[in-house]
């Protein structure tokens, strides 16, 4: 049986998508900006000596690396609204899940990034004169950036991938509408195709850039 | 207060066995099956031949870029009308995550032979071996080597990406867990026990992954990434 391929039902749900584009925009940049910021966060905290940092941060960072991230968006949907007063949005289960999982992983680059930074950079800020949190944030921390940036753009392409998952919990976005609109069309070969293909488009610019910072550090360094 | 009742999930522990089991079975034939078509597909990609390297490369970019999700929905929804064919959940899975672990394990591959030095081919042609064998017999086994850490790591991140197998209702642990959930009005409870289960089995081989980093990393061995 040969498929006949009709993508005018698609196009003709140009709202829908454009609706489920929103959504997926709204929650990326909810996840990048919650994700990477509290990354930072308990990336420090995982290089400090101080145990009562140290230890919270580490046992934060192996249970969300280490947890499916659907698991962990539907616990926060089905599960932690038994424990507080109010019911917790599709939105809000969705952008705890991913924004937690990227903010473990990206705990480990911020880490990774600090750590690569030379002693003597240490020593040189402090010889100066400046107080920890200056030669982090003056010194360390901006030569550091330019080292993780590829491992950050990567983690911001699995965070846009990962928004998908939003769709098991009935959020409205890009894949959500694809399946909205194959149900009510009957055109899921049209429809999911055009899902991929937005997904392609969006994504292959973001991709191709990593690659371009990757291969500049490289020759960089 | 909540009083947490663990008894209504533990009366219900065959059925998350049962799922843990389909989940290691995806995972299992998914990572067979990637591990294969992956070693191809590097193959292909860093072929002179151009008709085979452009495939390859089309595939690697494509199942790297989109989100799994949206593939297992393709082939769970849009490829049997198109190939006419009989989908269950079970095959959709397999192919998806078999076809997007070979995409990434493809690109761990292609590092790993790309990283054993040129000389290594030179002395291997000078002896008179042919392409092949040198590939088989000097380059692969120890670009192999180099690369466990990566496959492990990308293994891990497999059993994480099966739950979406949830999604088209194949019955691994999550499925098992989200309806023993909806059965005994206990989500707090079983998506809890889930979640530590999933930490048990991928904390394990987490460990076991740097473990063997480590090993590597004292022994002198390089690793690709």
């Amino acid at each position: 049986m040969a498929a006949h391929w009709d993508f005018a039902s698609v196009f003709a749900n140009t709202d829908a998508l454009l609706a489920g584009l929103a959504g997926t925009l709204r929650l990326f940049a909810i996840c990048l900006v919650l994700g990477l910021g509290l990354g930072l966060v308990v990336g420090l905290a995982r290089y400090a000596h101080n145990r009562w940092l140290y230890v919270p941060a580490t046992i934060f960072v192996e249970f969300f690396r280490n947890t499916p991230v659907l698991v962990q968006i539907l616990w926060f949907y089905f599960a932690l609204p038994i424990l507080l007063p109010f019911e917790i949005s599709p939105l809000a289960a969705a952008s705890l899940g991913i924004s937690l999982n990227s903010a473990a992983f990206s705990a480990e680059i911020y880490r990774g990034g600090i750590q690569s930074i030379e002693r003597g950079q240490w020593d040189g800020a402090r010889a100066i004169g400046m107080r920890w949190g200056q030669a982090m944030r003056r010194i360390i921390l901006p030569q550091a950036l330019k080292r993780m940036l590829p491992a950050l753009t990567n983690r911001a392409i699995e965070i846009f991938k990962m928004s998908t998952l939003a769709s098991a919990v009935a959020y409205v976005e890009l894949l959500q509408q694809g399946k909205l609109i194959a149900s009510l069309n009957f055109n899921p070969i049209e429809a999911y195709t055009a899902i991929a293909v937005i997904f392609f488009v969006l994504l292959w610019p973001l991709v191709q850039f990593t690659y371009l910072l990757e291969r500049r550090l490289k020759r960089d360094e | 207060m909540y009083r947490w009742d663990f008894a209504p999930v533990l009366a219900n522990a065959s059925l998350l066995a049962e799922g843990l089991l389909n989940t290691l079975k995806v995972t299992g034939v998914a990572l067979a099956c990637g591990l294969v078509l992956g070693l191809a597909l590097a193959l292909f990609r860093l072929s002179p031949r151009r008709w085979l390297s452009w495939p390859a490369g089309l595939v690697i970019e494509v199942f790297r870029t989109t989100p799994p999700l949206v593939q297992l929905f393709w082939f769970f929804f849009a490829l049997p009308l198109i190939a006419g064919i009989e989908m269950t959940p079970f095959l959709a899975a397999c192919v998806t995550f078999s076809i997007q672990s070979a995409a990434f394990f493809a690109e761990v591959f292609r590092a790993g032979i790309v990283s054993v030095e040129r000389g290594q081919w030179e002395a291997a042609l000078a002896i008179g071996l042919t392409r092949r064998q040198t590939l088989g017999r000097i380059v692969l086994p120890q670009a192999v080597k180099r690369m466990i850490p990566a496959f492990l790591e990308r293994a891990i991140e497999l059993m994480k990406t099966t739950t979406l197998v949830a999604t088209i209702a194949y019955a691994d642990l999550l499925f098992e867990a989200s309806d023993i959930a909806q059965k005994t009005f206990r989500p707090l409870e079983t998506f809890t026990v889930a979640a530590l289960i999933y930490f048990a089995v991928i904390y394990v081989f987490s460990l076991l992954g740097r473990g063997l980093e480590r090993r590597l990393a004292v022994s002198g061995e390089s690793t690709v990434h």
